[in-house]
């Protein structure tokens, strides 16, 4: 499954950047995420709960930040197992500084599914993909907008 | 946890403790013993399943057993009255509706509905309402005129009474 | 009234299953029976590092978890095939092993890995949820074609290219090569004959019961031929005695070729009976079906066809690779080989053919026989072929295909039609079929109707396709010579109560074919008894003597004829009996109406009154010994050759692509019919099946070979409303060489359809011009796609 999108920031890259290699913040903006660990430089022990109509599950994984460029890109692989099947997916993330306070943030990647999540979930997945994509660049927007945001 | 439930089934009171998660077409199958309701598939698509509840058609692999608690279920095993075969029965029999079998409760039960809903259904009329039901043997020709057959006998008597 | 052999006689066994008493697999409970559940392999291709269910153990219910690692050092073997197709170059074809449960590796998605017993069906699914696998994916490979590359996954390390055979018949490819280029015009096709998915309503499933105190083994199961799983399970997986093994196939909701293997979990079920000195049930989900039932077609092609000038066809050439899937089921090798190219003569005089099939393994499950098997692919090739050349001929292709026919023959003054693909054709007059079918179109009308439609700028098309399928299989000694490993006979068996009352036992099993009436009408016509004092027993081999079973549209040709076999041995020992209380010669005997009458008087004796001589032999002729049962071994001299011509007419939406069925044309000639109401509904049933390829149907991998339509939400089932009544007729022409004059019905519809629906798509789409072909499933968006050019 393709995975391919864009959003623009009102703020400059490194700051989003920052933001993006911080697993606290990480945590609490992506969506499903209920546990982010740091195990090691730049891989986390990730536990998500996923619900995408058929099919919902718990995966946990890991999670790895790879070739960084501050503040350019890095490229997240991530693994993901679940009773439901696995994810295994690379994502290349690109942040390019369209004005003085604005980034435009993409990614562009391959996510591979496995088991019960490819034959019945694949179908409704890329519109799951979306949905999860745009409450991440929401949650995000907002948190850049009020840094000192916690949640409830 | 078991929860007890009560229901009439074909007629008779049952009374059966029963897991929060079964579902219905389980229950039948499994503590009443009637096997007639047969499950074909995992995703509420086939029909084989189904039964009547509260004199409606329903997939009884979409209900659990406790949401039936009260209710009254006809499947197919008592779907003929003293000995004698329902309509659909004689017209899945008349017109060969049927080849393995498997489908063919779960379309009859399908089919009571139908003509209780609308007793004079055209051929788009049944082929439309039986969207929800497969077969894989009889490429449904003869299942319409099963129904068809049935359609014409329960409605001669009406409409001898009516002339 | 004892006349039944052509009537609609309706289905005996219709009352159980109206009823709600159809007793299939999963309906059987036995006493402290335990229930199965299997851990498959989500990848397609991927290593087992490790297993660990140390959790799962510990969990309520659970009773035993056996992984591959168990059923290896148990030392058994894995599931065979039936039939072998060797290299060219004469080379043994590669056949790797297939074990029960997989203990290194899996090589597709649902390959079984470990088997959690437990006291429930849920216990069981709960504890394998929490058994840890630790998996290394490999790359995995879905296409037959892409498999054979270099570089390409490899499913077994000793096959290389991912080849199992390759595999030539027909007239030497440098003659075809020569005709072809005498060729005024050459038609070329290349496309994929889509994987699809039997779907049989009822799900396999299976129960194993060992007895300790008997040392006997019950194996219950969803299968099409209970012997033949007998004799695979007992002489080449578990090494069990076959005469302490009885296998049983109650009521079988649809096989459709399906449930005509042998598989792992049957094995699986009997191998943890016996270690758990209990009965233990399998029961598939739909899910887990469409993973790991065998499914079929599945070839790649490349098909040529040479005209000359006036239209007469001068040679065929083909070359197909065949996807087998990851293991070889019982089937496999011979479905694309001599089910598929041997047919490729089609109705057609084609001087010169040539074809080359490679059979490929690919991280996929088994392909095997779906109903047609073989020969639903070589139709598609032929027919479509004959379409599109007409159209690049601008010719009508009806036309074209009445002036290539091969001329009437009825194999008995004529001879049979010797083909270049190694067959001998039995009868046929193959110009009445398609003659029936236009004067059923009202061919001239309809064309005169489409212009108009067009001119209002609808998209009405129609398509043909003729047929003809090899069936009644089959002959023994030639299946032998092509690689069989089994003799496909069959057997019937008649017992005659001493009441008179009639027990049949025969190795072809019903599961929805109607046998239990159309061979009680036979056996009833023959003994002119009622057909209520007959009974049909099939699918318990501790009852039947033995079997092949039920495929390839071979039932009534085979078993039908070795019923009728044990029939004539009843009747010539009854004329002896009769001969006797009547005092009088055998030859000076007739034998109708059920009694034997001395000719020119009114001197009779009833059947049942023979019958009860034969029990009670006080008076009996000398020499003669008592009792009357018969069994019968039947192995046909030939195939049986059933043909037909089929016409869809279709309208596709202009702005959806959307096509609608409005009109399917079938006739058939299925030689001799015993039951024209069952017949018909085998017609039917097939057309559903053919047209569904067409239109709705096609298993669909990723590039992981993930099947990513695995379920009735994303695999579409063609329902009541995607279809039309049909319109079907047939023609009569007897098979010459088995008693009962028939060739089979079970398949024709499925293999006469689907390019039927192919070429009236096509033939709709002409006002966009000829462009790049279709490939089937003709899905909405395929189709407006194509109009966009």
């Amino acid at each position: 499954m393709h995975l391919k999108g864009s959003h623009q920031f009102n703020a400059p890259a490194h700051q989003i950047f920052k933001m993006l290699m911080d697993a606290d913040t990480l945590a609490r903006i992506t969506p499903g995420v209920s546990e982010l660990e740091e195990t090691g430089p730049d891989t986390y022990k990730a536990i998500a709960n996923v619900k995408m109509g058929p099919v919902s599950g718990s995966f946990s994984g890991q999670l790895e930040v790879a070739e960084k460029q501050e503040p350019e890109s890095f490229v997240l692989k991530i693994q993901q197992n679940s009773k439901i099947g696995n994810v295994a997916a690379d994502v290349k993330i690109d942040l390019e500084e369209t004005g003085a306070e604005t980034t435009t943030l993409s990614f562009d990647g391959k996510a591979r599914l496995s088991g019960l999540l490819a034959r019945t979930g694949q179908r409704v997945l890329s519109g799951v993909a979306n949905t999860l994509s745009k409450q991440f660049f929401k949650a995000l927007e907002e948190e850049l907008e009020n840094p000192a945001h916690q949640p409830a | 946890m078991p929860t007890k439930i009560t229901m009439t089934v074909n007629g008779q009171s049952v009374t059966k403790d029963v897991d929060a998660r079964t579902l219905l077409v389980h229950f039948l199958r499994d503590n009443l013993q009637l096997t007639g309701t047969h499950v074909g598939c995992d995703t509420s698509n086939c029909g084989a399943c189904t039964i009547l509840v509260d004199g409606h058609a329903v997939k009884s692999c979409t209900m659990l057993a406790v949401q039936a608690d009260g209710s009254e279920v006809t499947t197919i095993e008592g779907l003929s009255q003293n000995g004698e075969m329902h309509p659909l029965q004689e017209g899945f029999r008349e017109e060969h509706g049927l080849q393995c079998g498997f489908c063919t409760p779960g379309m009859i039960m399908a089919a009571v509905d139908l003509l209780d809903r609308n007793p004079d259904p055209s051929e788009q009329e049944i082929r439309e309402g039986l969207e929800g039901n497969f077969c894989r043997c009889t490429g449904y020709h003869n299942i319409v005129r099963s129904i068809q057959y049935a359609a014409k006998k329960i409605n001669e008597p009406k409409k001898a009474v009516a002339s | 009234m004892t006349n039944y052999i052509g009537k609609a006689v309706k289905r005996v066994e219709d009352k159980r299953f109206l009823t709600g008493k159809g007793r299939y697999t999963d309906d059987i409970v036995l006493p402290g029976m335990l229930y199965a559940y299997i851990v498959r392999s989500p990848y397609a291709h991927a290593k087992i590092n490790n297993i660990d269910t140390s959790r799962a153990e510990n969990m309520d219910g659970v009773v035993k978890i056996y992984t591959g690692k168990d059923i290896a050092e148990s030392g058994i073997n894995g599931i065979p095939t039936g039939w072998q197709v060797n290299f060219k170059n004469g080379d043994t074809m590669k056949e790797p092993p297939h074990p029960l449960l997989v203990a290194d590796k899996a090589r597709y998605m649902g390959d079984g890995v470990a088997v959690v017993i437990a006291e429930s069906r849920e216990e069981a699914r709960d504890a394998a949820d929490e058994i840890d696998i630790d998996w290394e994916e490999l790359p995995a490979v879905a296409n037959a074609k892409k498999a054979t590359e270099d570089g390409a996954p490899l499913v077994h390390d000793e096959a290389p290219n991912n080849k199992c055979f390759d595999w030539e018949l027909g007239n030497p490819k440098e003659e075809v090569d020569k005709a072809m280029k005498q060729a005024h015009h050459i038609t070329t096709l290349e496309f994929t004959n889509q994987r699809v998915i039997p779907n049989a309503m009822e799900t396999r499933a299976a129960i194993g019961q060992y007895e300790e105190a008997t040392g006997k083994y019950t194996l219950y199961t969803t299968s099409q031929n209970p012997h033949l799983t007998r004799l695979l399970l007992c002489a080449f997986v578990l090494g069990i005695p076959e005469h302490r093994v009885r296998v049983v196939a109650p009521d079988v909701g649809g096989g459709f070729g399906s449930k005509i293997f042998h598989y792992a979990e049957e094995a699986l079920m009997i191998w943890c009976s016996e270690r758990l000195k209990r009965p233990v049930k399998w029961t598939s989900d739909r899910s887990e079906a469409f993973m790991t039932d065998a499914h079929g077609r599945d070839h790649i092609s490349k098909a040529e066809m040479g005209f000359d000038k006036e239209g007469n066809v001068l040679a065929l050439r083909v070359k197909t690779h065949a996807n087998l899937g990851a293991y070889l089921s019982t089937f496999a090798p011979c479905v694309p080989t001599w089910l598929h190219g041997t047919l490729l003569q089609g109705l057609y005089v084609t001087p010169k053919i040539n074809v080359d099939v490679t059979g490929v393994f690919t991280n996929t499950v088994m392909v095997d026989a779906y109903r047609g098997a073989g020969r639903p692919e070589a139709t598609y090739l032929l027919e479509r072929l004959m379409d599109t050349a007409a159209l690049e001929m601008d010719m009508d292709p009806a036309e074209l295909r009445l002036k290539n026919f091969i001329p009437p023959f009825d194999g008995v003054e004529q001879p049979g039609y010797q083909t270049q693909v190694a067959l001998q054709y039995d009868s046929g007059n193959y110009h009445a079929v398609l003659k029936r079918a236009l004067e059923m179109v009202g061919y001239e009308k309809f064309r005169k109707e489409q212009a108009q439609a067009r001119k209002e700028g609808k998209l009405l098309g129609i398509g043909f396709s003729t047929y003809i399928e090899a069936c009644g299989i089959a002959p023994s000694a030639v299946v032998g010579a092509l690689g069989a490993r089994a003799g496909l006979y069959e057997v019937g068996q008649v017992r005659v109560q001493p009441t008179g009352k009639v027990s049949v036992f025969t190795g072809a099993h019903s599961h929805g074919q109607g046998h239990e009436t159309t061979f009680a009408q036979v056996v009833a016509d023959r003994l002119g008894i009622p057909l209520d004092d007959v009974e049909i027993i099939h699918g318990d081999s501790d009852s039947v003597a033995f079997g092949m079973g039920t495929y390839g549209s071979r039932s009534l040709a085979v078993g039908g004829s070795a019923i009728v076999k044990s029939l004539d041995k009843i009747i010539e020992k009854g004329a002896k009996i009769a001969a006797h209380k009547l005092e009088a010669a055998e030859e000076d005997l007739e034998f109708a109406e059920g009694k034997w009458t001395v000719k020119g008087t009114d001197k009779s004796i009833a059947f049942g009154d023979v019958a009860l001589t034969a029990y009670v032999p006080h008076d009996y002729p000398e020499g003669v010994e008592p009792g009357m049962d018969f069994s019968s071994f039947y192995d046909p001299a030939n195939f049986t050759y059933p043909y037909g011509a089929h016409v869809a007419i279709v309208e596709v939406d202009k702005d959806t692509g959307y096509t609608k069925l409005k009109r399917f044309i079938a006739v058939d000639d299925v030689g001799n019919v015993i039951n024209p109401m069952i017949v018909d509904g085998q017609i039917h049933g097939g057309l559903a099946q053919g047209i569904g390829q067409a239109l709705f149907e096609g298993a669909m991998y990723d590039e992981d070979a993930q099947l990513i339509n695995g379920s009735y939400m994303d695999y579409t089932m063609p329902r009541a409303d995607d279809l039309p009544s049909f319109e079907i007729d047939r023609t009569v022409t007897p098979c010459p060489h088995n008693p009962l004059g028939v060739k089979g019905a079970g398949e024709a519809g499925c293999i006469g359809s689907t390019p039927a629906v192919v070429n009236a798509v096509m033939d709709a789409l002409r006002p966009f011009g000829i462009k790049k072909d279709l490939e089937m499933p003709l899905t909405p968006e395929r189709v407006w796609r194509h109009m966009q050019g």
